[in-house]
């Protein structure tokens, strides 16, 4: 969240609010989970590690506003982030682990662990798949729903895959 | 059991072959689809998931078990009586598409109202509308050669729903579908689904099965799992993985 | 060389693979061949037993008859021995009596006769060769030998002739007259003394001289002179290429006919092996990339076709060429009336070539064009499985939304494979222009012998040998024809019924019935059958016209059969196909559609 917010100040200084506004645009329905505090709290941490500069506006009929700007050193953050190729985790190693462990201490079925999270990772890409529906053609949020949606698919395959192996294993 | 099911199965069998070769491709499967449904029923390819859709359209003969339309028994129904009902109350979705090349889009959505007897002009009429309804009107007049694999697929759910059918019986709809294209027809069948079409989908695709209200995993021509979908509103920037 | 081997070993795998096709083919191309032989065999001998009578027999060169006005005689009997005078005239026999009697009576026949009077020496002219007993004497006549086995009498019998007994003393041949009944009433010698105790003919009494001339060929020229010279009244002059004409006429009707029917046949054999290659070319590119894949491309699977095809055709060649030899003598036995010829005719090496190359030709024509096309088809898209993209929509295709359903299935099944369709039609047109033409000459024979039967100038019960065997030949070709046609509807059926399973399992799963796709596909095949039905009515008048030009007779019935039997035709070719295409057509619609839809 800090890198997105440092990359969103590099074209130009900005209100908080401003800034919550693009989030939100960007995200889709997906913004709705990005409450209006969470980027006022990140701007207050970048403020302190002195990423960002605050400057204070006034304003004649409300309360006075920050316009946020980067440092040099939230320059130098920012280029680093864009040359980063880090990648989130896929969970599969955790839940292997896990059938490994309920198959062989013999706490449950193996199988019906997979249906269960299959039945859960349905239901989410049921859900993904009516907010990427719900979304106009060429929204840059459907985008992001399809990456979620193709992840999700993926797993699903993944995890039939499982179901497939530990049904052999009973039956050997 | 719901009272209010269009399309039932009970012990439902096919077999081929015999003895070691024996394959139990539908075993013993008991379904019940309401009015207004959408099931898919989901599972890896030979799981007999297809068979299962033949029998139920009355496109093979079941070994065994008993299938009803609206409460009536449609297996033990003669060729041409089965060939009625599938023209009035089954509408089909293959996966190849399988549209007549020699023909127009409308005239291949035509084609099942004319063989239900249907007059030409009311024929005309209705795949026109249908078209429209699939985003498809400048299209009409096109072969199916000038359209693209999600166009196509369009006009095979149009030409399936033509008769106005009971039941919408589709087949891999988004088999043969490219990224854009399948989402083009997840996105008609959606709306298919919001408005009270019943319909059951077989599909290995998890995208289109996700759109369904009620999801069937077959393994081993046997219902395995059974998921009700939908319903929850979730946290959706969980699941796109923007954690806090 | 290795290239070749690759060839025709897949040729022949490929045609023990489908021997019924192979088996079928090569009737359709034996029958052309055989049909083409006999007619080569008899072309080749039509005009050899005249040739040698007329050698045999001093044959005349011109005819000179009075006609037969009594008032005339006189006057004719002399302008006729006035005619041996003309220049070119080289020598002359008569002139002769010619008297005609309607009481020939042996046992219980009574027949007319026309009894010439004769000298007792031979003549320098037309010098009847006798062929058993003796010439005549007086109380002792001879009988032309055609009218002879008419009559079945021999030498020792006797005939009553306008009330006087005579002995018959001979059976002779002559070229002077076309032997009976392609000539009639039949000839009889007599003394001219005997001739002039029978009791005077009122009427149809005439004299008659026989002419050589220093140039045989130029005979119609002199006969057209004498005719219409107007120097010579009263007198009809017929050159002897007329009389030859009549007196091989059987022969040059067999011939005509057995041209017409190789030619019919020939096209119906084009048109089986198109459907074949055409079928098979369509199954080919659906292989062509595994093909590809092994290094043959769709040009190779084109002359592999061609190579199977022309071993078939050579196979038909052989049998054509030894089923043609062993019939043909049978065909091209002289009449009676002529002497035979010393032994049967034999295979030419011309005929050989000639059948040889027929077979080759029809086989190959029929393969290289249905093979180009399917060798040019885009290999993207025989890889792709897809059947050609039609490039426009025909119109008949859209008005056919109006039609009921099976129509509009047949039309709709039709019009995907409009060469097909043509080629259906027009296999049938020309078997219906055949059976058409055929009934034509029935018709006209059957009016010949009605007309034969009730009049004296034949013997009745005696048969006719002119038409029998010409009737023999055309029965038998009717029935290859039909053979050939049959097959041809079958072929044609079967591969519409294999390529249209797709379309057709599609439309039942969208609710046609069996009977209601078996109806459409019926109505594929009779669409076309009807067309050709009406089509081949006057196709077979213009036939039959034409083969009676060639042979240089005349039809009596306007070349058309009955009303009632052209509908029966066109019903009997809707019911055949029918009945003929039932079954690949039933068995097509109650394919199980899931297995079809499936299977792609």
């Amino acid at each position: 969240m800090q890198d997105v917010v440092l990359a969103l100040l590099a074209k130009e200084p900005s209100h908080g609010y401003e800034l919550r506004a693009r989030l939100q645009h960007a995200l889709g329905p997906l913004g709705d989970a990005l409450n209006a505090g969470q980027v006022y709290v990140t701007l207050g941490r970048l403020e302190k590690a002195g990423l960002v500069a605050a400057q204070r506006v006034g304003q004649t009929d409300r309360p006075d506003r920050k316009v946020y700007e980067l440092t040099a050193a939230g320059q130098d953050r920012v280029t680093a982030w864009l040359a980063e190729v880090g990648w989130a985790k896929p969970v599969s190693a955790k839940f292997h682990l896990k059938l490994v462990a309920v198959a062989a201490a013999g706490l449950a079925d193996p199988v019906a662990i997979v249906d269960a999270q299959r039945r859960e990772l349905l239901r989410q890409l049921g859900d993904l798949q009516g907010a990427a529906l719900a979304e106009p053609d060429g929204s840059s949020a459907a985008l992001l729903l399809e990456g979620a949606v193709l992840r999700l698919q993926a797993d699903l395959r993944w995890l039939e895959a499982c179901a497939r192996h530990w049904e052999r294993e009973e039956r050997a | 059991m719901t009272a209010n099911a269009v399309l039932r199965a009970a012990g439902l069998r096919k077999e081929y072959g015999r003895g070691a070769a024996l394959v139990r491709a539908v075993d013993g499967v008991d379904l019940d689809v309401a009015a207004g449904e959408a099931v898919a029923i989901v599972g890896a390819s030979g799981c007999g998931k297809s068979t299962l859709l033949h029998l139920l359209g009355g496109l093979e003969r079941a070994s065994g078990g008993e299938l009803s339309m609206a409460g009536e028994r449609f297996d033990t129904m003669s060729e041409t009586r089965l060939a009625r009902l599938r023209r009035n109350a089954i509408g089909f979705v293959f996966q190849g598409f399988h549209l007549v090349d020699e023909l127009t889009a409308a005239e291949n959505v035509e084609l099942p109202a004319l063989l239900a007897g249907v007059s030409p002009r009311a024929a005309r009429r209705r795949a026109a509308d249908l078209l429209e309804r699939v985003g498809l009107a400048d299209r009409s007049r096109h072969l199916p050669s000038a359209l693209s694999g999600g166009q196509r697929q369009r006009v095979a759910v149009a030409r399936a729903l033509v008769n106005r059918p009971l039941v919408v019986l589709a087949d891999e709809p988004t088999g043969n579908l490219d990224s854009t294209a399948t989402t083009d027809v997840l996105r008609l069948f959606d709306g298919l689904r919001r408005n009270g079409h019943t319909l059951v989908i077989v599909t290995h695709d998890s995208r289109i099965a996700a759109t369904s209200d009620r999801l069937i995993t077959m393994r081993d021509g046997a219902f395995v799992d059974e998921t009700r979908l939908g319903g929850g509103a979730r946290r959706l920037g969980s699941l796109a993985g923007l954690g806090g | 060389m290795g290239r070749l081997v690759l060839i025709l070993r897949l040729a022949t795998r490929d045609l023990r693979r489908r021997r019924v096709e192979a088996l079928l083919l090569l009737v359709a191309l034996a029958a052309t061949t055989t049909t083409l032989t006999m007619g080569l065999a008899v072309r080749g001998v039509t005009d050899r037993p005249w040739e040698r009578t007329r050698a045999a027999t001093a044959g005349p060169d011109a005819v000179v008859t009075s006609t037969s006005v009594p008032a005339s005689i006189t006057a004719s009997a002399s302008a006729l021995t006035g005619l041996a005078r003309s220049p070119g005239v080289t020598a002359m026999s008569g002139p002769y009596t010619m008297r005609y009697y309607d009481d020939l009576r042996v046992r219980d026949l009574r027949v007319a006769t026309t009894v010439q009077g004769r000298d007792a020496v031979p003549s320098a002219v037309d010098r009847p060769r006798v062929t058993d007993g003796a010439w005549v004497r007086d109380g002792a006549v001879v009988v032309e030998r055609a009218f002879a086995d008419a009559l079945k009498v021999r030498p020792g019998d006797t005939v009553t002739i306008a009330g006087r007994r005579l002995s018959v003393g001979g059976i002779a041949v002559t070229t002077a007259r076309a032997p009976y009944p392609n000539s009639a009433p039949g000839l009889i010698w007599a003394s001219e003394a005997d001739a002039a105790r029978l009791a005077p003919a009122a009427e149809n009494f005439r004299r008659v001289v026989y002419l050589r001339l220093a140039d045989p060929g130029s005979a119609p020229a002199f006969a057209a002179r004498g005719a219409a010279g107007g120097s010579t009244p009263g007198v009809q002059v017929v050159p002897w290429q007329e009389v030859r004409a009549g007196g091989t006429a059987e022969l040059t009707l067999v011939r005509t006919a057995l041209f017409t029917g190789a030619w019919a046949l020939a096209l119906l054999a084009v048109a089986s092996v198109a459907v074949l290659v055409g079928g098979r070319m369509a199954d080919q590119t659906r292989r062509v990339g595994l093909l590809k894949a092994v290094g043959a491309t769709p040009r190779l699977v084109a002359v592999v076709l061609l190579a199977e095809h022309v071993m078939l055709a050579l196979a038909a060649a052989a049998v054509g060429l030894g089923v043609g030899r062993l019939v043909a003598p049978s065909l091209t036995r002289p009449g009676d009336g002529l002497l035979g010829v010393g032994n049967p005719p034999s295979l030419t090496l011309a005929t050989a070539v000639v059948v040889v190359l027929a077979a080759v030709g029809v086989a190959g024509v029929a393969t290289v064009f249905p093979a180009v096309r399917g060798a040019r088809t885009s290999t993207l898209r025989a890889l792709a499985g897809t059947t050609r993209a039609p490039r426009h929509r025909s119109r008949l295709t859209a008005l056919s939304a109006r039609l009921p359903v099976p129509l509009l299935l047949g039309v709709r099944l039709a019009a995907r494979r409009p060469r097909r369709t043509a080629l259906a039609a027009v296999s049938l047109t020309i078997t219906v222009a055949m059976v058409v033409a055929a009934l034509a000459m029935w018709h006209d024979v059957g009016v010949n012998d009605a007309r034969i039967n009730g009049s004296v100038d034949f013997v009745q019960g005696a048969g006719n040998p002119v038409t029998e065997r010409l009737e023999q030949v055309t029965v038998a070709m009717m029935l290859a024809l039909l053979a050939l046609a049959a097959v041809n509807a079958i072929l044609i059926a079967w591969a519409t019924a294999v390529d249209t399973l797709r379309p057709t399992a599609l439309a039942r799963a969208l609710g046609a019935s069996p009977r209601q796709v078996a109806s459409g596909l019926s109505a594929a095949q009779l669409l076309p059958a009807l067309a050709a039905g009406i089509a081949g009515i006057p196709a077979g008048s213009l036939v039959y016209r034409f083969a009676q030009m060639i042979a240089g007779g005349q039809g009596s019935s306007g070349y058309s059969p009955p009303l009632p039997w052209l509908l029966a035709v066109v019903a009997g070719t809707l019911a055949g196909v029918a009945v003929l295409t039932g079954v690949p057509v039933r068995a097509a619609a109650r394919r199980p559609v899931a297995e079809v839809l499936r299977s792609d």
